[in-house]
């Protein structure tokens, strides 16, 4: 695991969730900005545990876009679990801050949790994201580790996000923005 | 009789998560990797 600036390296075996995310992401990325968030984070850097679902923000889309993204998601091979209609999946589900889910075609897990951003915190993820970058298979935008952290240890906090926390922490010790962590810290401590 | 102890289980829990952060930082991506894929894509 190679640290730089803004970019992790990793010289990883490519499991069949990492490839599902990856898949995933090759067709959202044409389409617009996104971060992936929370649990697969961990799992990404090495965590001993899977997830059905995986968490991914993009920015706030007009309908056309959404359209356009949601269209070229199914020509390469995924299905969204909640409905067809894409104006259904944009006003009454993405507008309204509900979540979506997209799995392979004719599977339902593993799947993507996909929402727009809807408050500074997921802002802040989609600016300030760190890139993962699989040697030669791609990259991918995942959540700053410090605001993971401490979103996981302050605002989830159930045993299994508390683990996931003292996994990034060990993991990225020494690389770690101190000032950064205590801003996340105070922040989510006040809501 | 406590069936359970979960402090105790914890503290056990937290003593892998941290030697499993150790063993990544101390061995090569494809080592660890090949491990966790296994795991994973025998459960996926």
């Amino acid at each position: 695991m190679e640290f730089k600036k803004n970019r992790v390296v990793l010289d990883k075996i490519i499991n069949k969730l990492d490839r599902f995310v990856l898949d995933f992401v090759r067709a959202l990325e044409k389409h617009t900005n996104y971060v992936i968030v929370s649990g697969y984070v961990s799992i990404l850097f090495g965590r001993t545990r899977v997830t059905e679902d995986v968490d991914l923000l993009v920015p706030k889309l007009d309908l056309a876009s959404f359209k356009k993204l949601h269209d070229n998601l199914i020509v390469n091979g995924f299905w969204c679990l909640n409905s067809s209609g894409v104006a259904e999946l944009f006003n009454d589900y993405l507008s309204k801050g509900v979540a979506i889910r997209f799995a392979y075609s004719g599977k339902s897990i593993p799947n993507i949790e996909f929402k727009f951003a809807k408050n500074r915190v997921d802002e802040d993820a989609l600016q300030n994201s760190l890139q993962v970058e699989f040697k030669g298979n791609g990259v991918l935008n995942v959540s700053p580790i410090e605001q993971q952290i401490a979103y996981k240890k302050i605002i989830l906090g159930s045993d299994k996000d508390k683990e996931d926390a003292r996994h990034l922490e060990k993991l990225f010790e020494g690389h770690l923005d101190a000032e950064k962590l205590k801003y996340y810290e105070a922040l989510f401590r006040r809501k | 009789m406590r069936i359970f102890d979960k402090k105790q289980n914890q503290k056990e829990r937290d003593w892998f998560i941290d030697y499993w952060a150790e063993y990544i930082k101390t061995h090569s991506d494809r080592e660890w990797s090949q491990q966790q894929a296994d795991m994973i894509d025998s459960i996926l």
